[in-house]
């Protein structure tokens, strides 16, 4: 069978690589995208499993980004983890309007990451 | 007084009162207003309003109807696995010390009232099932309360929407807005 695909967007290179180090060790396979325009495509082209999205970032923002993914037919069924900071958090009213599925505040935890992701998986 | 634990003020727009009240928005009145974020819980003696948003996260708010002393919390998983033991973002664990604090402030353990909220489920494949996070968040919080002896007067669970809660600390009254 195989592994399940997660798409990582995140302006941020340390946030990538935390998330890549965590996710990994659950043998997913992972593709990145840089801000919400390169994550809108990539969710098109490579029709991941899950997406994991940054809020704050260069040319589209998150929540953009997620409205986008949402109106495609073809990727508007991706569950989709928006990953926010605290200041950002009491926004989230926005990302579950724009159609997000969950989110999870920054600094990210290992242990709260693997639970959602497995969740919205069904793992 | 009020007292904030960590795991480590927008008008409210309130859909649906959960405490068989009329169904217009809250209004927070001289209540202070704070946002409790996930992994946090917050208890207090003088009125407060408390918003948080919930997806597959659940809320136990907690009042007691006579000295109007009350609390919320807001926890991420159901069950800690490891020796992080002490984190609020674990229900069996956040639920425990939400009535520690609540009784620390000075209410009865015997007047308290408890609400539920959250637990959501966006997959409609998942929805069924029983091990989602959803689910368990919400388990997890009925079985300390249960064996607290803590009646759960109003609850709202569950479903495939994240939510918006507000809850007034002093008389329990809560809404929630659907995502």
């Amino acid at each position: 069978m195989a592994p399940r695909k997660i798409l990582l967007v995140d302006d941020s290179e340390t946030i990538l690589q935390m998330e890549q180090m965590i996710l990994e060790k659950s043998c997913y396979e992972l593709v990145m995208a840089r801000n919400g325009e390169e994550g809108v495509a990539k969710a098109l082209e490579t029709r991941p499993d899950l997406i994991l999205m940054d809020v704050v970032m260069p040319k589209m923002n998150g929540f953009d980004a997620v409205r986008h993914i949402r109106e495609n037919v073809q990727t508007r069924g991706v569950p989709i983890v928006m990953v926010t900071s605290k200041a950002e958090a009491e926004s989230m009213e926005t990302g579950y309007e724009s159609g997000c599925s969950d989110y999870i505040i920054k600094p990210i935890d290992s242990l709260e990451l693997v639970a959602k992701v497995k969740n919205l998986l069904g793992e | 007084m009020y007292r904030l634990s960590n795991s480590a003020a927008t008008t409210p727009v309130a859909k649906q009162s959960i405490n068989g009240e009329s169904a217009t928005a809250p209004c927070s009145g001289d209540r202070s207003k704070f946002y409790l974020h996930p992994g946090q819980l917050f208890v207090a003696s003088e009125s407060y309003a408390v918003t948080t948003i919930l997806g597959s996260c659940v809320s136990v708010c907690l009042w007691d109807p006579l000295t109007e002393i009350g609390g919320i919390n807001h926890f991420l998983l159901p069950m800690d696995v490891g020796d992080d033991q002490a984190s609020l973002r674990f229900g069996n664990h956040a639920v425990r010390e939400l009535i520690e604090e609540i009784l620390g402030l000075g209410a009865e353990q015997m007047r308290l009232r408890a609400k539920l909220f959250g637990g959501a489920c966006v997959l409609e494949a998942f929805r069924s099932r029983e091990n989602h996070l959803g689910t368990k968040n919400v388990q997890i919080a009925r079985e300390v309360l249960q064996a607290a002896d803590i009646p759960i007067v109003g609850h709202d669970v569950g479903g495939d929407r994240g939510r918006k809660l507000i809850f007034h600390t002093d008389n329990g009254s809560a809404w929630i807005k659907q995502l």
